[in-house]
């Protein structure tokens, strides 16, 4: 192997120089071409796509819906969860051996539970989904079926869904349930607590709250605003028996939530987490 | 004449034995299709997965045949790109392995998504931030490399043998060797380290986020995946009798899995003390605290993941005293594979299992995620192993895994 040892020579022809050359230039007119210019796949969804934002997202661009849930106010009396429940048709678990009053869906879209603050004193939490800024679901989705509208609201697509349920995972506040079944059931919050206003969705697809968006939607093309008029509120806002859910346009100064959150001490869940809930809660007098 | 006749004889003679194993793998499958009919049918209502577990041993599966495949792309490239060309007998085998691997993955992945018809999806509707999605873009364009990769094997078959343009386009195909073996890495590195990122960009669940998640799944499918390879080849020697591949050759890959095993035992290792103990926040100290209390984590962890699946493989593998012995190579690739599904187990399940922590007030509003598969869980699960056993089966039988490149 010694023997075999030869000088290296750093020859180089006018061949190697061009194949060099081409090579490295080639690489870099590729390059542009395939990340910035006519030839990238990722040109046509340059704006939209790669925001995370759908074709249909433009809609109620200006405003940002959210909603202020005053903790101190709540009694915990499940009204909201009822009437989200009986509105949006959510699966109510019928296996048990519950009154019909007492029954309550098995994972509803709208939580209500009884939490604690630090000294100990009682109080009742209710959580809808948060419609995050930088939601978690809409990042992970592998075929944007949940995504950011313009309006700051979180919306599925039930259409496109594949029911990876990769978005139930990652979403923090565990706003997110499955249709692990088609659905067959008799919906015992309806008529007492409202009318279903939108399909059942099918099996095999995520579904969440939507904050009412069939409402605010058509609410907004019939002249009313979101948050004042009944008719584009969400169902759980309007039923709330002591005014503790406030709904509104966060954009505008003047909204009814704009003020709650600027008069009162509010929280927003998890915020270390950096997801920018569009939902406030106005903490408890004795604190957290 | 009479020589043809003899070889179409040799070929498709099928001895008893063959009969019973064939016949049991059908067993198998049988009970995978059963299963595949209920859950089809009734929706994935019967798994005992749930909102708060919505993943469970499917996605062990995934992840743990995904890993186990990784042999195709490491010898690969050790054989086209590291150009240690004595490696060339393996790469058959290996590609093949790799390729049951992907297909088992896929295989399960239809079964555990909500909407079957929608499959193709993510392939129109891009979601370029989704680890998601680049995992499935990704397993696509590999299984297609390993496609045209295996495309010469095939051609070669003794069934092919009338059509002569197939061996000359499996001859020019295979020149493309190298830079399929190329392509084979870069994408196999992004989407092995993407499998553990699906888990670790997670950021409300405290056990699951953490930048060395990626990193671990990648060190252990590189390790384990090419001593799968070695220990099938073993195996198809005990069972035919005839010699597959050099043993010097599944030594030298043995000991290649006992280094890489080592050193993801010592990432391991560092996880646990650096990220998991020494830069634990409170939510990972409850975290684990719970798992130790009310599940075998600790238990599994300890014993199936580091003594069985790190430790054992890696003596067997790499002291001389057993590595000259193919039958401590089979133990030890045996429990290496299973250090590697407990650990996806463990991984997915047990980051499930701690609740998340949202509410205002108390640290565990929910309660723990319980799981255990069910049947028809457990049934489809039968029926992918014996998918898989009968595609090793055939090919070993049928398809000439075991020639080396010169006859050819």
């Amino acid at each position: 192997m010694s023997k075999k040892k030869t000088k290296i020579k750093l020859e180089l022809t006018r061949r190697d120089f061009l194949i060099v050359g081409g090579t490295a230039a080639g690489s870099i007119v590729a390059s542009q071409l395939l990340t910035t210019g006519p030839l990238s796949p990722f040109a046509g969804f340059k704006q939209e796509q790669v925001e995370g934002v759908e074709e249909a997202s433009t809609a109620g661009a200006g405003h940002h819906w959210g909603m202020v849930i005053n903790l101190d106010k709540c009694i915990g009396c499940e009204y909201c969860l009822r009437a989200c429940s009986a509105t949006n048709d959510v699966w109510v678990d019928q296996t048990g051996e519950v009154p019909e009053t007492e029954r309550r869906p098995e994972k509803p879209w709208n939580i209500v539970v009884q939490d604690k603050t630090s000294t100990g004193t009682p109080f009742f939490f209710s959580r809808p989904c948060l419609h995050c800024g930088d939601a978690p679901c809409v990042e992970v989705c592998p075929v944007r079926a949940t995504y950011h509208r313009a309006d700051g609201l979180v919306i599925m697509n039930y259409d496109r869904c594949i029911g990876c349920r990769y978005c139930e995972i990652a979403c923090p506040y565990d706003a997110r349930k499955f249709n692990w079944q088609a659905r067959t059931d008799v919906n015992p919050f309806v008529p007492t607590w409202g009318i279903p206003e939108v399909n059942r969705r099918p099996r095999g697809v995520v579904e969440k709250c939507t904050f009412c968006i069939h409402r605010i939607d058509e609410g907004l093309k019939a002249g009313l605003t979101p948050g004042e008029d009944r008719e584009a509120t969400p169902a759980c806002v309007n039923i709330c028996p002591v005014g503790a859910r406030l709904f509104g346009d966060l954009n505008n100064p003047e909204s009814t939530v704009s003020l709650a959150i600027g008069t009162e001490a509010t929280i927003r869940l998890r915020e270390e987490l950096g997801t920018e809930p569009s939902v406030y809660y106005i903490i408890p007098k004795e604190g957290l | 004449m009479a020589s043809r006749i003899l070889n179409g004889r040799k070929l498709f003679y099928i001895s008893p034995a063959m009969i019973a194993w064939m016949g049991f793998l059908g067993l198998l499958i049988l009970i995978g299709l059963i299963s595949a009919f209920e859950v089809f049918w009734n929706g994935l209502y019967i798994t005992n997965m749930s909102d708060s577990v919505p993943w469970g041993l499917w996605i062990t599966i995934d992840l743990s045949s995904i890993a186990l495949g990784a042999g195709a792309f490491t010898l690969s490239a050790v054989v086209y790109l590291f150009g240690l060309k004595r490696f060339q007998s393996i790469i058959r085998l290996a590609v093949f392995v790799g390729f049951i691997g992907y297909t088992t993955a896929l295989l399960t992945l239809i079964m555990d998504i909500g909407r079957p018809d929608r499959f193709w999806h993510p392939w129109v509707y891009w979601n370029v931030h989704s680890v998601l999605w680049e995992i499935t873009m990704c397993i696509t364009i590999y299984l297609a490399i390993m496609l045209v990769e295996f495309a010469p094997v095939i051609a070669e078959s003794k069934f092919f043998s009338r059509f002569s343009w197939m061996r000359t386009a499996a001859k020019y195909l295979h020149r493309l060797a190298p830079l399929l073996a190329l392509l084979g890495l870069g994408i196999s590195l992004l989407h092995q380290s993407s499998l553990g990122a699906t888990y670790g960009i997670v950021k409300s669940r405290p056990i699951w986020f953490k930048p060395s998640m990626p990193i671990m799944f990648i060190l252990s499918a590189v390790a384990v995946g090419p001593s799968v390879t070695m220990a099938i080849a073993h195996i198809t020697e005990w069972i035919t009798g005839k010699a597959t591949i050099p043993h010097e050759i599944l030594r030298s890959i043995a000991r290649f899995s006992g280094f890489a095993i080592m050193i993801y035992g010592y990432i391991r290792f560092w996880d646990l003390a650096a990220v998991t103990y020494y830069g634990r926040t409170p939510s990972v100290s409850e975290a684990f605290s719970l798992l130790a209390q009310q599940t075998p984590y600790n238990f599994s962890f300890w014993v199936f993941e580091i003594i069985l699946g790190v430790v054992l493989p890696a003596v067997l593998f790499l002291s001389p005293r057993f590595n000259r012995n193919p039958a401590y190579l089979v133990i030890g690739a045996i429990f290496a594979v299973i250090g590697i599904v407990i650990n996806r187990w463990n991984v997915t399940v047990g980051g499930l299992f701690v609740p998340l922590s949202y509410s205002p007030g108390t640290l565990y509003q929910l309660q723990p995620g319980k799981y255990f598969p069910g049947l028809p869980e457990w049934g489809i699960a039968i029926g992918i192993i014996g998918y898989g056993l009968t595609l090793l089966t055939l090919g070993i039988r049928y398809l000439p895994l075991f020639k080396s490149e010169q006859h050819s």
